[in-house]
């Protein structure tokens, strides 16, 4: 990551976003310091930015333009995004716009007055986000929700898929310490290439709640590293401060895991083509628009074509248990035969 | 008989994506988020609703792959396609034909999965319904 500021009023800072570099223009400090967390997550080293997207975040009434988007293009929780040729028009649930031109590369957010400025935060990350996996798609990345771990030596690695809150950092961890690699959390981006589909790092950094430390105890007491934002108590732990030499930068998907906590033991099942496919569909927030739909479906189908994949049912405990653990690395190890 | 009329023409309807993968192809309905997985026979026989096509140029062209007793499985793969909401009734008269390969004919297989892929996400880059932590 890179931030540069360049003056007081307004506020600027051009953040590096994988292929992606944004350069923003705050409407004040405060919303530069809001959401530098979220805009600094995206550390991983990138060879040069593919796309470069301008975007002003400043505080107005609504546009005049009375055309309320109805979620044709996409819907969120918190947003309801239309197309209307080069286009995109979204707005939040507290009145947060957004109008991104995707052919001129740059995009206004205009944020409401409101009174409940964490609600605020939340709905201009989300139109960020929006932004930046639209930016990331045209410059030829599809965005996936997914860690991923690479054993010693290889370059192949394991996609590993799950909700949030399933555990996929505590598993990535819990592999780090038995020698094996990873890209990063779990935002990775895919690009089907002449050789084949490429997975690249995004943010070589987890988001760790300090209670987590009972997991981690090489990384000490979590709470002294920095906090993510002030709306949460997650700190940022760069990867490579406590495990190092562990962080790749591209390798190629060859297994999928999709992980299920349960409450204990563990058990470990191939899935079929159909399954692989639903799996790794359901970690990309793919538009109704079939231009910008069809490649990232194109995408996803090609990397599923090509992976071994079961689904892993893992209890709580089951980390702390060298036995399952050499089990678990042996189930891993068998998806890159 | 062949689904429908035999001379109702159908066209794959612009918000249906596909992906061609070596043994057939991924299909997935944008309007509703089912996807479907196609043998090269089904794919064969979608991609000639691509540019619009009858029932009865479907089971014409079979034949000539080699389908021979085959027609109830062709007929039963028209039926699930319109029945999906695939494929949407055109008025226009036949226009050029896409040149499909020819294949080594196997009963056309359409699965579709069983469960729609996400309406609402979470956000624009996770889709998915996080646990409760």
């Amino acid at each position: 990551m890179t931030r540069t500021a360049l003056a007081p009023t307004p506020v600027e800072a051009v953040y590096a976003c994988g292929p992606v570099r944004l350069a923003v223009v705050f409407d004040d400090a405060n919303w530069r310091d809001a959401l530098h967390g979220l805009l600094s997550q995206y550390d991983a080293p990138w060879p040069t930015p593919e796309v470069v997207v301008s975007v002003a975040i400043e505080r107005a009434t609504a546009p005049s333009e009375n055309r309320e988007p109805a979620g044709a293009y996409l819907r969120s929780y918190r947003l309801r995004v239309d197309r209307h040729g080069s286009r995109l028009l979204s707005r939040s649930r507290v009145g947060v716009w957004m109008e991104f031109d995707l052919a001129g590369r740059t995009a206004r957010i205009t944020v409401p007055f409101h009174s409940d400025w964490p609600e605020l935060v939340e709905e201009v990350e989300q139109q960020l986000v929006l932004l930046l996996a639209r930016s990331w798609s045209q410059a030829g990345w599809t965005p996936l929700h997914a860690a991923s771990l690479i054993p010693p030596g290889e370059k192949r690695c394991v996609l590993l898929c799950a909700p949030s809150g399933t555990g996929k950092t505590t598993l990535t961890t819990a592999f780090l310490r038995r020698g094996w690699r990873t890209l990063g959390d779990d935002k990775t981006l895919l690009r089907a290439e002449a050789e084949g589909v490429v997975a690249g790092a995004l943010a070589q950094r987890f988001h760790l709640h300090p209670s987590a430390s009972r997991w981690f105890p090489e990384a000490g007491n979590l709470a002294r590293f920095p906090p993510y934002s002030r709306w949460t108590d997650k700190r940022i732990v760069r990867i490579a401060d406590v495990w190092s030499d562990r962080l790749l930068e591209r390798a190629s998907p060859a297994g999928l895991l999709h992980v299920e906590r349960v409450e204990s033991g563990m058990s470990f099942e191939p899935l079929d083509r159909l399954k692989t496919l639903n799996t790794l569909l359901r970690q990309v927030a793919i538009p109704t628009d079939p231009e910008h739909a069809r490649p990232l479906v194109s995408c996803i189908a090609q990397t599923a074509a090509k992976l071994n994949s079961a689904r892993l049912n893992i209890g709580h405990e089951a980390f702390t248990d060298p036995a399952t653990m050499e089990r678990l690395d042996e189930c891993l190890r068998s998806l890159l035969p | 008989m062949p689904p429908q009329s035999d001379h109702c023409r159908w066209r794959l309807r612009p918000d249906v994506v596909a992906t061609v993968l070596n043994d057939g192809a991924v299909i997935l309905d944008l309007r509703t988020k089912f996807f479907f997985s196609a043998n090269p026979t089904a794919w064969s026989i979608l991609q000639m609703f691509e540019t619009g096509a009858t029932p009865a140029e479907v089971l014409e062209l079979g034949q000539k792959w080699g389908a021979n007793g085959d027609t109830p499985a062709i007929n039963r793969l028209i039926e699930q396609i319109i029945a999906e909401g695939l494929v949407e009734p055109v008025e226009a008269p036949a226009g050029a034909a896409l040149a499909i390969p020819m294949i080594a004919w196997v009963a056309p297989e359409l699965c579709k999965h069983h469960e729609p892929l996400q309406r609402i996400m979470v956000s624009a880059f996770d889709p998915g319904m996080p646990l409760a932590e």
